[in-house]
């Protein structure tokens, strides 16, 4: 066994330093900056007031919107930006000896550091939108955390097989917008019948959308079901990824 | 006499690619057999190399392309890890195996610098404390606050050269970067790689380039089809080289 290279502090450096990278190339030259990592969510969140306010009879259902696509965003991009690190940096892990779990979570962090970023001016418009704030705020922080193990594990688990096998990238990229309309974000579940609605749980991110949900939206903690299962979900999806990544970066600079 | 010093030895060393050859067969057997199949396949690229390499030697690794030379140097430095055998390494090691690798376009000579070295290691600490040197070294001068992208070829080889260099290493691997930048950066290099090996370091070199390495090597491996399969002279080895050419 290899001691875990987490406490090394040379590692750590390494890991902060190539997020920092990564958050400054994304926002410099450009005037807007943090701007355009919130107009998608913005321009979705208009469409969805339009059309799909019209099926769904909630109150403040423009706020369950936004929060919904705010953290759907950070998931599913976040998850392409794990799967492909280890591509991404081909040339250094060809060249410098620095243990590959680098890439991986620094892009992890970097994906944490801009959601922070972005949530500063998106929290003024939940504001606007009748978020009501309570202490159950508080559960954000260790639920993000959470929500981060979930996406590290299976975004390394892809990144490892897209490595050998490319079409994972591609199949991921194809298959995400599906998701997006098997995630309760542009309705809510009750929108389904009784019996129907156990299809929905069947999808892993339903758990974590709906928790964030239970946070920003309903002012409450997460339920049992959503948190316990958003918990398990990271666990196994961390095993399996660091096991398959574990197992098969020997390779990697073969196949890179 | 000095008494000889080993500084790297290899006993035995195997070092396997895993490619998957098969593409979405070889996924579809994985999936349906387990334990069956393997999903990738093993070849060696180096076989049951053994060697020894001295404190203060200056070495070279002469071969033809793709004969595993680049792989001998990678597995020295820690970036692969040998399949079967041991390496041994009694000092710190510096790869030079690719000039500006990890360099970033976007950012600035000294926030590249930082990056660099954090990405081979450093803590902040460290890094805080040799920049001024690196900066001198590279004697860009104003340009180090430019955007990478605006360096010229050599600029950026002198960053990086300058980067490598600096952790003082006790043995160095230079793996043909010496032959890019202008004449005047290559001779700046080639004295600041004799400066470290005066200071005592082991340098293992890989290069085509007979005359550089005859000028600046005692001994040689010749390296064929993933074997050391001669050490010796430089001459000895070159001559066993140029053999490898002529049918």
């Amino acid at each position: 066994m290899t001691k875990s290279p987490l406490f090394n502090k040379g590692f750590q450096n390494a890991v902060l330093s190539l997020a920092l990278k990564t958050i400054k190339l994304r926002y410099k030259n450009s005037f807007l900056g943090v701007f355009w990592s919130m107009l998608n969510p913005l321009i979705f969140l208009t469409i969805l007031i339009i059309v799909f306010k019209q099926i769904n009879h909630i109150e403040h259902f423009a706020l369950y919107a936004l929060t919904g696509l705010i953290f759907w965003n950070f998931i599913s991009a976040s998850i392409l930006q794990v799967l492909t690190s280890f591509i991404d940096n081909a040339a250094i892990l060809k060249s410098i000896n620095l243990h590959p779990f680098c890439f991986p979570l620094s892009a992890m962090v970097a994906a944490v550091f801009n959601l922070l970023l972005t949530l500063i001016p998106f929290f003024v418009i939940m504001f606007f939108l009748g978020y009501d704030l309570s202490w159950s705020f508080l559960a954000f922080f260790p639920f993000t955390i959470i929500t981060a193990i979930f996406v590290l594990g299976l975004g390394m688990l892809m990144g490892t097989i897209n490595v050998y096998f490319r079409d994972i990238q591609l199949l991921w990229t194809t298959i995400i917008p599906a998701f997006f309309y098997f995630t309760p974000i542009a309705y809510t579940p009750e929108l389904l019948s009784e019996n129907q609605r156990f299809l929905l749980k069947l999808n892993p991110f339903y758990y974590f959308i709906e928790s964030y949900h239970d946070i920003f939206y309903r002012s409450a903690m997460p339920s049992y079901e959503n948190f316990g299962m958003s918990l398990l979900l990271a666990i196994l999806s961390m095993a399996f990824g660091y096991v398959a990544f574990n197992k098969y970066r020997k390779g990697f600079i073969s196949n890179i | 006499m000095t008494a000889i010093q080993p500084m790297i030895r290899l006993t035995d060393v195997d070092i396997c690619f895993y490619v998957q050859e098969n593409g979405f067969v070889s996924m579809k057997d994985f999936l349906l057999h387990p334990g069956k199949y393997k999903l990738l396949q093993k070849s060696f690229v180096l076989k049951n190399v053994n060697l020894q390499i001295n404190k203060g030697e200056s070495f070279a690794l002469l071969g033809k392309n793709g004969s595993g030379k680049s792989t001998l140097l990678r597995a020295l430095s820690g970036i692969i890890t040998p399949d079967k055998g041991n390496i041994e390494l009694f000092g710190a090691v510096a790869p030079l195996l690719g000039l500006g690798v990890g360099l970033e376009q976007e950012l600035t000579g000294i926030e590249n610098i930082k990056l660099s070295c954090a990405l081979m290691g450093m803590t902040k600490a460290e890094i805080k404390q040799r920049l001024p040197e690196i900066i001198d070294f590279s004697e860009l001068g104003e340009a180090i606050h430019w955007q990478v992208k605006r360096f010229s070829t050599g600029m950026m080889s002198r960053l990086s050269f300058s980067i490598a260099i600096i952790k003082q290493p006790e043995i160095l691997l230079i793996d043909e970067v010496l032959s890019v930048g202008d004449l005047g950066f290559q001779q700046k290099c080639l004295k600041k790689v004799m400066e470290i090996k005066d200071n005592g370091a082991t340098i293992i070199f890989v290069s085509h380039n007979f005359e550089e390495v005859s000028n600046m090597c005692s001994r040689a491996a010749l390296v064929n089809n993933g074997t050391v399969e001669f050490v010796g002279t430089v001459k000895e080895v070159g001559e066993r080289y140029h053999h490898l050419f002529d049918n």
